[in-house]
């Protein structure tokens, strides 16, 4: 049996196991390693989220994700939403759309996004006469609601109304709250439309 | 040579390496080709499902769910790893110029492992399965290969340890490199799952991280660590080269680790991300194994039709090359594009377990199995038989599932498709690969046959040698008395 015998279905007996020559890498190799690596780095750098663990595609980056949250300043949505619901929601519905004959809708409506200014001094005096909300008058009375609230509930119930049902407004703080009422200086007359228009 | 009569040429002579890998090797690579036959019929059954959705439906234990992962985990467990396994072994007793450290112990431990995988394949069809995908054996299973695996990768160390030859071949680190490799992967990802489950998402993210280093990475090392030594060995050239396998080995192990994280997997996004640039990185691996197919052929493939063990072995490495790239088309696809949740994923993880892994390995058992008997396989013709059926199998079950696949993920983003209508569209393509499948499945009975033949002439020879020894004796007894 000879040395060169070495296919499939035959033995080997003589032993000339295989050597590897030392042919060097191509450079090419090299230099597309190099070119990959700077792509991969790039493309890690764009969309890889920095090792953050809140950050998922399709977002980039933590400050692209925060562009998209809900406008709070601070301000906690959960309480808001409690004391809408517990103060608000009987007349104008949890989801804010209204009760025909009893209170006009808060999705989409031009009073809730708007004027900060005109907005917070509705539920601490109350709103009554000819109002028009989405295109639709409405003549009823609303009484001052959140005159009782603190004003960090004022504060939070408001932000909630303005990011919640589709809403996208800055949120409202305390302070904001705190200077309006200190402006109405104890006013209990009931606004009208035409008033709060007066307002900037 | 002349003077030794043809029974002793048949057995005798043999190397140490190959004697002590004997018993061994009969243990672990026949029970393999058995697990190949079994695995195949299973899966075969689980794809006759698509197209006759009656066909077996009663047993609860031969429904789709159970077949499919059976058939699956019985062709990973019961085939390829045993297999490469004992082809590591008697590599690593070869090239160190040794035999085989433990062979006894091997033997045991072969037969209990392919107990463990008897014990999983029931398991899963009895509905024990777990749930996670190349990682359905239920525990009891699992301890049975592990303490198995513990005995064969010792035995494998200790092999490569007491090697005479101290210069080391590029196969040895791959192999190697695979040892330890596979209990790093396979414990962590059990434990994480199975044993102390990490929370939520996390065990998806284990799950695909364990299957990407099996197919890839671990695969990748063994499957190219037998072809880089069948190629210089059977060719009787030098491999090219020495450097370029070593750049292949750190793509491999460097990149190839982090892939397998699909781009919609809802975790943070840097870890979808990472896989991303890693499965491009880990494509130099894939460009460097086709440069030293390449060279050492000296761009001359023919010479690969010159033995089937090289067909096997050149077939293997082309799969490994395009199923890479197929991976890298993947997560490279738009955003839009759902590729990887389409039939594409299955045909380009078929290719990569079997277009290259299991071809790797029918190379590496065709090549190594006369080595240990001293003979020839009883029907060589069907050697060659068997490679046309894989090869032209395989291409036939793969192309047809990526095309479909690419159509299904085209309708996917069509909002007139039915969710449905475009599972009704891959249909044909399914019928299609259905018969690839049907194929392979002829080839592994070719594979059965031969090896069965091939220890029965072995054992039969034993006897006739034995007989023949008893005979000279006797009658040595009669002339001197
Ligand atoms: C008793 C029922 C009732 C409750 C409770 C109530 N409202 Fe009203 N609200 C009304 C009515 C009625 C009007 C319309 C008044 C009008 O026609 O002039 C109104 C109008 C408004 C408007 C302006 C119109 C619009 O829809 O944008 C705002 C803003 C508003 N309410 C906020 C609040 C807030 C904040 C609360 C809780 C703190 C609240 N309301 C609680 C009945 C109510």
């Amino acid at each position: 049996m000879s040395s060169g015998m070495r296919a499939t279905g035959t033995r080997d007996t003589v032993v000339a196991e295989p050597k590897a020559s030392r042919a060097p890498v191509p450079v090419w190799l090299f230099f597309l390693l190099f070119v990959l690596l700077f792509w991969a780095m790039y493309e890690f750098d764009r969309r890889g989220g920095w090792f953050h663990s809140q950050v998922y595609t399709p977002y980039r980056s933590l400050a692209e994700l925060q562009r998209y949250q809900p406008a709070t300043g601070g301000i906690s949505l959960e309480r808001g939403k409690v004391v809408y619901e517990t103060v608000c929601a009987l007349c104008h519905n949890t989801d804010g759309s209204g009760k025909p004959n009893q209170a006009p809708p808060l999705s989409g409506a031009d009073w809730v996004v708007g004027s900060p200014d005109r907005l917070i001094r509705i539920p601490l005096a109350g709103l009554t006469g000819p109002i028009e909300v989405k295109g639709q008058t409405w003549n009823l009375a609303m009484p001052a609601m959140g005159a009782a609230l603190s004003d960090d509930d004022l504060a939070a119930v408001l932000t909630y109304m303005r990011s919640a049902w589709g809403n996208q407004a800055e949120a409202i703080t305390p302070d904001q709250v705190a200077a309006v009422r200190a402006a109405l200086a104890g006013r209990m007359q009931p606004y009208t439309a035409a008033e709060l228009q007066a307002i900037p | 040579m002349s003077s030794k009569s043809a029974f002793q040429t048949a057995t005798g002579d043999s190397l140490p390496a190959d004697i002590s890998c004997r018993w061994p090797l009969f243990v672990l690579l026949s029970g393999a080709v058995f697990w190949l036959l079994a695995g195949s019929i299973l899966t075969l059954i689980g794809t006759i499902k698509f197209h006759a959705p009656d066909f077996l439906a009663e047993p609860a234990w031969l429904t789709y769910g159970r077949v499919r992962p059976a058939g699956l985990n019985a062709m990973i467990y019961g085939f390829c790893l045993p297999s490469a396994l004992g082809l590591t072994l008697w590599l690593l007793a070869r090239l160190g110029r040794t035999t085989l450290a433990g062979a006894i112990p091997v033997v045991f431990g072969g037969l209990l492992w392919h107990l463990g995988v008897g014990a999983g394949v029931v398991g899963v069809l009895s509905g024990d399965a777990t749930g996670f995908e190349h990682l359905e054996f239920p525990s009891y299973a699992v301890a049975m290969i592990a303490a198995s695996y513990l005995v064969l990768g010792v035995a494998g160390v200790l092999t490569f340890r007491q090697r005479a030859e101290r210069g080391l071949f590029v196969t040895q680190w791959f192999l190697l490199a695979a040892i330890f490799w596979f209990p790093w992967i396979y414990s962590t990802a059990t434990i994480l799952t199975s044993v102390y489950p990490v929370r939520g998402m996390a065990q998806a993210v284990v799950g695909w991280w364990f299957s990407a280093n099996l197919i890839l990475v671990w695969f990748g090392l063994v499957g190219l660590g037998i072809v880089f030594y069948l190629l210089p060995r059977l060719l009787d050239r030098e491999l090219e080269s020495h450097y370029l396998a070593m750049f292949v080995f750190w793509m491999l192990i460097l990149f190839g680790t982090w892939t397998g994280i699909p781009k919609t997997a809802p975790v943070p996004a840097w870890i979808p991300m990472m896989s991303k640039v890693t499965t491009v990185l880990a494509g130099l691996a894939l460009l460097g194994a086709a440069l030293i197919l390449h060279r050492t052929l000296g761009a001359d493939y023919r010479l690969l039709s010159t033995d089937p063990s090289l067909m096997f072995a050149g077939f293997a490495v082309a799969s490994f090359v395009i199923a890479g790239f197929m991976g890298i088309a993947e997560v490279l696809s738009g955003a839009s594009s759902m590729l990887h949740l389409s039939w594409y994923a299955t045909a380009r993880s078929w290719l990569q377990l079997y277009g290259f892994f299991a071809m790797a390995l029918f190379a590496g058992i065709y090549y190594v199995w006369p080595q240990l008997t001293g003979r020839p396989f009883p029907l060589p013709r069907l050697v060659r038989l068997h490679f046309w059926l894989a090869a032209s199998g395989v291409m036939l079950a793969v192309i047809p599932l990526a095309v479909g696949g690419i159509v299904q993920d085209g309708n996917h983003a069509n909002p007139e498709m039915a969710f449905v209508d475009v599972a009704k569209g891959t249909l044909t393509f399914l019928r299609i690969s259905s018969i690839g499948d049907v194929l392979t499945l002829a080839g592994h009975f070719l594979l059965a046959l031969n090896v069965l033949l091939a220890i029965g002439a072995f054992c039969w020879d034993r006897v006739r040698i034995a007989l023949r020894t008893a005979t000279i004796e006797l009658q040595e007894q009669g002339v001197n008395s």
